[in-house]
């Protein structure tokens, strides 16, 4: 068992980055004489080549497979054939809601050793150790796979940094093996709206979560935000309840605000699909009253209080 | 017509809590237990297909676990489930979410449901995999993370959507039977009232064993995992540095933080 | 032949004997109808559910003749209205015996033993008594007929406020003119009585023994006067009051045979319903009895045959519309409304001869007759309508059952369903660990003690908000510098307490209140001490007056009383007066629930303050707006909420310095509401016990908590 195996990721006709942190970590995990290729599935694949030539990586593999988008069987087998294969001592996927779709039951299927949502590997004397969270994000776990020769892990997006480098991996193309897919996905929707805000390119966002309290107290805080040059964004609990069209709602399955450099959280607690989405963010800051709160442990500052009242003695300053 | 439920009794941290002498787990005297809040949400669109469909569908629970789960059990009895079923035995101790995933197979074989649905993942531990693992064991056609789902029951196929980042939706059709992993807020689950909970304790809970499922110990526990938890750690406490003073000092601060970003931005 | 003596009046005196028959068939088939009609109602009743009453029959009479009799709960909040009804009452009264006394001699003791006793000065005394027993019941009515059709008051405005405008129940015109008719139909039969009574003055105009004796019934001798003058003669009176005495008779047998199916009833179910009342009514509910297939009332048939007498009882006189904080806001309640609805619902279903099917028997909706969930919802439990009701409606009792069954069915808002699962996980609705409870005392100087590991002679159980809440556990820590400064041996249970449960019962969450209950009483049970204090009126009220039903009776004492016996007894002096003009907001489960109103003002007397009184102050204090699970429900968006329109009904007194409260969600919801509504700054909110430690300082070696 010898070599990395990469499984990218794209979406509607463009890479998704999380593929490349998967490279970078690859680099870590690479053995002296180890190859890292990185495999990369689409009806047409040559599209994603050129983004993937980058340093570390040894081989890009094209597969041409029937469907343009992520279906779950196409992707199992596939990395099923190419594991039997090769057989690398480490297959990376991102944890992803793609990845969440195929990755337990390819990891079922052949045995693999298995972990998800790790934020750090390394080896210690030659064994693989993964960790990841535990108990709600308060402790970090750490695993290993005795008597698994494959491990499977699946990353978690923006912790592992991609190479800067461009590289010059050989291509090589390759047939899938026979398969017959289960699903057909039948197209793509947008969010409905609410209004037009555009959660992707703010570079300021304050949000508001459950510590809000009740409806009637929204207002205030889009006054808040509008004040301070904000943009208002909420998490989950308060786009569920309609308090908020869901085109604000941010955090894993919100909208990624990939440009936002500031962010200020007011009343979230940090709940794990909260934070995955923020956790890229230059400058967190977290206002809530909960001393314990998990945000606290991503933001860069913290205050400790009322929301309410710092969201007034905010306003004054402005 | 039968849907089969996979639920967790998830545990949360106690104020101060500390890891066990053996440094693999929390101290058990620190663990707050209840139903997985995914779980509110898997159950209750099983209980809605149920009402809304013409013909009878039974809606089973299972769950794997010691019998400090019953409660969470009884909790879903309460919320529509017609059965639960617990599966135990201390060679599961240390399985991880394939080797649990292997048991729920094995029961599903047995039950043989039309449709098994799941949480997309636990707030405990937060795999996101036991159902989609589960679905390799059993052969069966699968998806994760269904915000949407539309399903008759016995029905050759479902219609689904998925909820993917960036706040993008996929629409789905897939062969039935199949499993399925249901996202939070795809419904709205109902309360269960504390009487209707004492209530459905008149309900039973049977109890298998592995070898009621056709298992014995090496499919269990940490020879039929995938991965083995080696210690676990509480890390440094939160990295933020916090703000101190009264609330215009601390609010001062923060409107300076503002103002910085702001002279700096372009 | 003129004996004064003798002097009586013949009745039926001209009347053929086929008329007097006529008379007595129409009378006895009136009578009939009114007892069917009583039968109906009473069969109405038996419907409902079993009841046993509490308290001895003889005890109960005794105290509904007294209330009756005194009117003093009619003339509450409206002495007027007390006052013209006490008139039309007497008079009522009065006629009525004057008619069963005439019977009792000519339709029994007479003919079955000789006895005749109606005649002579008794006679004469009669008259003249029931002559002014009829310028009572007209004055009364005349000044009624004004009060309704001048003087506009809101509270006989029968625009309700759970339905819109095109709904078909919205507004009750039938009402109205079952009011008018009852008014105009007494005003009839009193003026005809006298006209009546004028009449047979004129036509006997030659008869000494009536003539001369007239004045004995001076209105009508008046008007015989005014007859005469008018140039009506013997024979003209005679017509006169052989017609008069048709239609004044057959009138009045018309107005007893529709008794029962009319207002008219109230005067039984009034008088009924005072004496088969609770009076802990809202203060302690009934628990859901064991074998009970739904909770709570689902059906019609669901309520007690007590509650289904309540609805019979109600006279529309709106004092519970006018007292009701969540009508006052806006919301779509009002007690009024809902006892009116259960009661067209009840008589629409249960007065026929057999029993509709049970799916038409629902009184949760929308249609007419129906209660909604959202008017259920708006209820704070204030005890506002029960406390004032004249008649002893029991309206929070009925809603905080039906309530029962909406939480059965989960529906309820997201946020209170989510409240009442955390209260279950952690014992309270802050979601914080159980460990955390007495966190609040750490930062103190001294130690409390745990009461659950050692005896104590005071257990102070300090409740969730108290515990929890930034801003009250400032309170609570003063008070913990109090109690300890004062030399009291006091303890709190730490984890071992949990939420008192007094909200969620009253949210008809039972089964989760049985939990809080039990698990608090086991703890109380495993501790030692003398006696409870608590800061929190919620906790004071269920642990005083419904933990003995679970098995749990303990001597409790609200921080008040408490602290007022710590004064006389010396152990705390005021050595800074508090020199601040203030007002104090009766909390309603510490003042309306059990008339606790002095202690917190004979303390703001020694601290030195000077207390000026709101408008609606003591039993008819105005609730904050907390009460009934309201803190765990958002507010709709910009509505009015009742602690915005309380805090500027205080606005309005002159130089307030401070608004002082007594209970920990008071304190929120007023504080908040300060802000809000824009007097911030003119004057502030502050706890008693707040006042109380500016008037007795912390001594100089113990820095008080910051």
């Amino acid at each position: 068992m010898s070599g990395v195996l990469i499984m990218a990721e794209q979406r509607r006709g463009e890479l998704r980055p999380v593929s490349l942190e998967l490279i970078g970590a690859a680099q870590a995990l690479r053995r002296s004489g180890d190859s890292v290729a990185v495999a990369i599935l689409a009806s047409s694949p040559n599209q994603f080549i050129e983004p993937l030539k980058l340093a570390g990586v040894d081989e890009i593999v094209a597969i041409k497979v029937e469907s343009a988008e992520f279906d779950p069987d196409t992707f199992e087998a596939v990395a099923a054939a190419l594991i039997t294969e090769r057989a690398p001592d480490v297959v990376l996927v991102a944890h992803s809601v793609d990845s969440f779709g195929y990755a337990p039951a390819l990891a079922a299927r052949l045995g693999l050793g298995f972990a998800s949502d790790v934020f750090k590997v390394e080896r210690i004397e030659g064994e693989l150790i993964a960790t990841r969270g535990g108990y709600g994000q308060k402790v970090n776990v750490e695993v290993d796979f005795p008597g698994h020769s494959t491990v499977l892990l699946a990353l978690r997006a923006n912790v592992f940094k991609p190479p800067e480098q461009a590289g010059s991996p050989r291509i090589t193309e390759i047939a899938p093996p026979p398969l017959s897919s289960r699903s057909v996905g039948r197209g793509f929707i947008e969010l409905a709206g609410g209004d037009d805000v555009d959660m992707t390119q703010a570079e300021f966002i304050l949000t508001i979560g459950r510590g809000i309290g009740e409806e009637s107290n929204v207002a205030q805080f889009k006054e808040l935000a509008d004040v301070v040059g904000a943009t208002l964004g909420c998490s989950r609990p308060i786009a569920d309840a309609g308090w908020l069209p869901k085109s604000r709602q941010v955090g894993q399955s919100g909208k990624t605000a990939g440009a936002c450099k500031l962010y200020i959280a007011m009343g979230v607690s940090g709940a794990i699909q909260h934070l995955a989405g923020m956790k890229h963010v230059a400058t967190i800051v977290a206002v809530n009253s909960d001393a314990g709160a998990s945000i606290f442990g991503v933001a860069k500052y913290g205050i400790v209080g009322d929301i309410f009242e710092i969201a007034e003695e905010l306003r004054r300053n402005f | 017509m039968k849907i089969l439920v996979a639920v967790k009794q998830v545990a949360a941290l106690d104020e101060d809590f500390t890891i066990r002498a053996d440094g693999r787990d929390v101290d058990e005297e620190f663990l707050l237990r209840d139903l997985n809040e995914w779980d509110d949400y898997s159950l209750e669109e099983a209980v809605k297909i149920k009402e809304a469909a013409s013909q009878p569908v039974e809606v089973v629970v299972i769950t794997v676990a010691p019998e400090h789960a019953d409660e969470a059990l009884r909790k879903c009895l309460a919320k529509g489930a017609d059965r639960a079923i617990r599966v135990w035995d201390e060679a599961v101790e240390g399985s991880d979410p394939i080797a649990i995933a292997r048991v729920i197979a094995a029961a599903a074989r047995r039950e043989s449901p039309a449709m098994l649905f799941a949480g997309v993942q636990s707030s405990d531990q937060a795999f996101a995999s036991t159902g989609v693992a589960a679905a390799a064991f059993l052969e069966w056609p699968h998806a994760a993370v269904v915000t949407s789902l539309k399903l008759s029951p016995g029905a050759q196929s479902a219609v689904f959507r998925r909820e993917l980042e960036g706040g993008l939706l996929e629409e789905v059709e897939i062969h039935c039977p199949a499993v399925l992993t249901i996202q939070l807020g795809i419904n709205t689950p109902r309360y269960a009232s504390l009487r209707s909970i004492k209530q459905a304790a008149a309900k039973p809970i049977e109890v298998k064993s592995l070898s009621d499922l056709g298992l014995n110990t090496a499919d269990v526990g940490e020879a039929g995992s995938a991965s083995r938890v080696r210690r676990m750690v509480i890390p440094d406490k939160g990295r933020a540095q916090l703000i101190e003073g009264d609330v215009a000092a601390q609010a001062r601060r923060l409107a300076e933080i503002i103002r910085e970003f702001q002279g700096s931005a372009p | 032949m003129s004996r004064p003596d003798a002097v009586t009046r013949i009745l039926f005196e001209a009347f053929p004997t086929a008329e007097v028959r006529l008379f007595y068939v129409i009378a006895y088939t009136a009578i009939a109808i009114f007892f069917y009609g009583v039968y109906v109602q009473v069969r109405k009743y038996g419907r409902g559910a079993p009841l046993r009453l509490e308290g001895g029959l003889g005890r109960r009479l005794a105290d509904m003749a007294a209330k009756v009799f005194s009117h003093r709960t009619v003339e509450r909040r409206d002495p007027a209205a007390g006052g013209a009804h006490r008139l039309i009452f007497y008079g009522f009264l009065l006629l009525f015996l004057g008619t069963a006394t005439i019977t009792l001699q000519y339709d029994i003791l007479e003919p079955l033993f000789g006895i005749r006793f109606w005649q002579g000065p008794f006679y004469l005394v009669f008259s003249l008594v029931l002559d002014l027993a009829g310028i009572a019941l007209l004055g009364g009515l005349i000044y009624m007929m004004y009060r309704r059709g001048w003087l506009k008051l809101p509270k006989l405005d029968y625009a309700r406020p759970d339905r819109a405008p095109g709904d078909a129940d919205f507004d009750r015109p039938q009402y109205r003119r079952e009011d008018w008719a009852f008014l105009w139909t007494l005003l009839v039969i009193g003026f005809t009585g006298y006209l009546l009574e004028a009449a047979r003055l004129v036509w006997l105009h030659d008869r000494p023994d009536v003539w001369d004796t007239r004045w004995w019934s001076p209105v009508g001798a008046a008007l015989a006067a005014l007859l005469e003058a008018a140039g009506l003669g013997a024979h003209g009176g005679g017509v006169l009051r052989l017609g008069l005495w048709w239609f004044h008779g057959l009138l009045a047998l018309v107005f007893i045979a529709l008794i029962p199916f009319t207002k008219v009833k109230h005067i039984f179910t009034a008088a009924a319903s005072l004496m088969v009342r609770d009076p802990r009514a809202a203060q302690r509910l009934p628990r859901v009895p064991e074998n009970a297939q739904t909770p709570g009332i689902a059906r019609i048939t669901d309520l007690n045959w007590k509650q289904l007498l309540n609805l019979d009882a109600c006279t529309k006189c709106g004092r519970c519309h006018e007292a009701c904080p969540a009508r006052a806001v806006g919301a779509p309640l009002s007690p009024r409304d809902v006892i009116l609805s259960l009661r067209e619902f009840a008589s629409a279903t249960l007065e026929s001869a057999s029993l509709p099917a049970a799916a038409d028997l629902d009184v949760h909706g929308k249609s007419p007759g129906q209660i909604s969930m959202e008017t259920l919802w708006s209820c704070r439990t204030c005890m506002a309508c029960v406390e004032i009701c004249p008649v002893a409606v029991e309206h929070v009792p009925i809603i905080v059952q039906m309530r029962r069954k909406l939480v059965e069915d989960g529906a309820m808002d997201p946020l209170l369903a989510k409240t009442l699962q955390t209260i279950h996980k952690s014992g309270n609705s802050f979601g914080e660990s159980k460990r955390k409870r007495g966190s609040w005392s750490k930062p103190l100087p001294f130690r409390i003690k745990d009461a659950r590991k050692e005896p104590v002679q005071v257990l102070w159980f300090v409740g969730d908000y108290a515990s929890f809440d930034p801003r009250n556990q400032k309170v609570t820590q003063t008070f913990a510098a109090l109690l300890h400064q004062a030399g009291v041996d006091f303890g709190i249970l730490y984890d071992g307490e949990s939420n008192a449960g007094n909200d969620v019962r009253r949210v008809g969450e039972e089964g989760l209140y049985e939990v809080l209950a039990g698990a608090n009483i086991a703890a109380l049970e495993g501790a030692s001490f003398d006696t409870i204090v608590t800061t929190d009126p919620h906790s004071y009220n269920t642990i005083r007056n419904e933990y003995p039903d679970f098995g749990g009776t303990y001597e409790i004492q609200h921080y008040t009383s408490f602290m007022r016996r710590l004064f006389a007894e010396g152990k705390l002096k005021v050595t800074q007066p508090v020199k601040l003009r203030a007002t104090f907001h009766d909390p309603c489960h510490l003042g309306r629930f059990n008339k606790g109103y002095e202690a917190p003002r004979e303390l703001l007397k020694l601290l030195g303050c000077e207390l000026v009184e709101m408008g609606r102050c003591r039993d008819n204090s105005f609730c904050c707006g907390a009460g009934g699970g309201r803190i765990w429900i958002p507010d709709p968006v910009g509505a009015e909420k009742p602690a915005q329109n309380r805090i500027r009904e205080a606005a309005a007194i002159p130089g307030l310095d401070v608004y002082v409260v007594s209970c920990p969600k008071d304190l929120t919801m007023f504080e908040d509401a300060l802000k809000t509504t824009g007097n911030e700054g003119k004057f502030v909110v502050k706890e008693l016990i707040e006042l109380i430690r500016e008037a007795v300082p912390a001594p100089r070696a113990e820095a008080a908590p910051a």
